[in-house]
């Protein structure tokens, strides 16, 4: 009984979830990482891996980015790259780069592949892209120090990163569908 | 439909440009940074900015919360007080050494040993009669009657009851305690009782002369239950009076050590041994001019001008 309770709840967000249009998932993905970020709600170790804001947006993009391109999240994610920049001392514009480069690849998957139908396309993608993510991280921040940064810490992250994308994905999926064009052309 | 179609076809190109231009933007702002003088314009600006969004010294929300802002602004604020102290370690060391020298040159009689026992505060009492605190450490420790207690802050009380294992402590804030201090500046004496309002009230003070407000108070050693210089608190200016505040509240950190009061034996007691052999006479009036005490630290129990 509690079950079909606790259950007939989660279907009742999930129908409100539906109902929202992508303004406001894109407002409320927004508010997210922000709160991840500025306010510091989450615990900043978790077991022991450092959990930190700089990467948080990457969630965000990659997610956004499922939904094709648009103006709005290209601002927001050079916003935040330079929120990023300044915490994580990095250069200007370093993160802003890469969260756009991330959006853009995840538009561009989003476009090519029919995610519906193929399933391993969207379990796999973000991987890649997260992994494309955190080489940029890895090759700006050795470019920047002069260096050859470590790698194992940027690892770990991208572990963290790819748990936190499980967790809270869906919630910057904006709502629209793209994909390729659907008739035939011949 | 068509039309649909084709506005499709035409909005994602401008986003697609605009999404090249942006990452085109950006990757210029990072290879401008290379320019040591256009990083000397950006890095004045990217420091304020991180004073205000990333400093490690402004806690987040999450910090605040589970209190580990607080703890971590105790530990800051105590690393500053040890990088302090150890500062002072080392001046005390140097002077130690020197007043170590001047007290052999002038063969004065040296303090006795510390002796003493930490014991944990196990229960306060804060009623309105009396304040008191029971430690775990009796006679079975080593605590003697009379025995005095101090902490970090400075004197905390005298044993009133002792046990085997326990023992009660009055403390300096109550009102029967009665403490003769001094000012440390002003050398003005003073009997120093606890109040209702967690100062000391200071009396019997001279008809001539005040305490200085600021100055710390320390014990004088009259009476015979507490050594000379201990320190008690700190002289504070309350409405026209001059009170004390009480150095023991700063130190709240659940110890005290308990001190073997000073007794000085009377003379009566201890008479000395009259020689009568010519020699050791003798030998008596040609010792040295400058000597203040005649015997060495273990001979006599102690010689403090102030401890009784």
């Amino acid at each position: 009984m509690a079950a079909r309770k606790s259950g007939g709840r989660f279907s009742a967000i999930s129908g409100i979830w539906e109902e929202t249009g992508p303004t406001s998932r894109f407002l409320i993905g927004t508010l997210i990482i922000a709160a991840i970020g500025l306010i510091g709600l989450t615990p900043k170790t978790l077991f022991g891996t450092q959990l930190v804001w700089p990467y948080a947006t990457f969630v965000a993009a990659i997610g956004w980015g499922r939904s094709g391109l648009g103006f709005r999240p290209m601002a927001v994610l050079a916003l935040f790259g330079f929120a990023q920049d300044v915490s994580a001392y990095a250069p200007l514009g370093c993160f802003g780069f890469i969260n756009l480069a991330a959006y853009g690849g995840s538009a561009l998957v989003a476009r090519a592949f029919d995610r519906d139908r193929a399933p391993l396309i969207t379990t796999i993608a973000p991987v890649l892209l997260y992994a494309i993510a955190f080489l940029l991280v890895w090759m700006f921040a050795s470019f920047s120090g002069n260096h050859i940064v470590q790698v194992a810490p940027l690892l770990n992250v991208f572990v963290v990163t790819y748990i936190l994308h499980i967790l809270i994905a869906p919630v910057f999926d904006l709502g629209r569908r793209v994909g390729p064009l659907a008739g035939n052309m011949s | 439909m068509a039309r649909m179609r084709m506005k499709r076809v035409k909005a994602r190109p401008v986003r697609r440009y605009a999404l090249l231009v942006a990452l085109v933007a950006l990757f210029a702002i990072l290879l401008a940074q290379t320019s040591p003088r256009l990083r000397a314009w950006i890095d004045p600006a990217r420091t304020v900015a991180a004073d205000q969004l990333a400093s490690s010294a402004r806690p987040g929300l999450w910090d605040q919360i589970t209190g580990k802002a607080a703890r971590d602004a105790r530990i800051r604020e105590l690393e500053a007080e040890v990088r302090e102290l150890t500062r002072y370690r080392s001046v005390a060391i140097s002077m130690a050494a020197r007043l170590e020298a001047y007290e052999d040159m002038l063969n004065i009689m040296g303090e006795p040993p510390v002796r003493g026992v930490t014991a944990r505060i196990t229960s306060e009492t804060n009623g309105p009669f009396r304040e008191a605190i029971l430690v775990n450490a009796g006679s079975l420790q080593g605590v003697e009657q009379g025995a005095y207690a101090e902490n970090e802050g400075g004197l905390v009380g005298r044993v009133v009851q002792l046990g085997e294992r326990s023992s009660r402590v009055l403390l300096v804030t109550d009102f029967n305690s009665r403490v003769p201090v001094m000012g440390e500046a002003s050398g003005m004496r003073a009997i120093l009782f606890g109040d209702r309002d967690d100062l000391g009230t200071l009396t019997d003070l001279p008809e001539r002369g005040s305490f200085i407000v600021g100055e710390r108070v320390l014990t004088s050693g009259e009476g015979g239950v507490f050594p000379r210089g201990i320190v008690v608190g700190e002289v504070v200016e309350r409405g026209n009076d001059l009170r004390v505040d009480f150095g023991m509240t700063r130190g709240r950190g659940g110890f005290v050590r308990l001190m073997p009061s000073m007794k000085i034996p009377a003379p009566e007691e201890f008479p000395a041994e009259e020689e009568a052999t010519p020699e050791a006479g003798d030998e008596q009036a040609a010792g040295p001019q400058t000597e203040t005490a005649s015997s060495s630290p273990e001979a006599a129990p102690s010689s403090n001008p102030g401890g009784g």
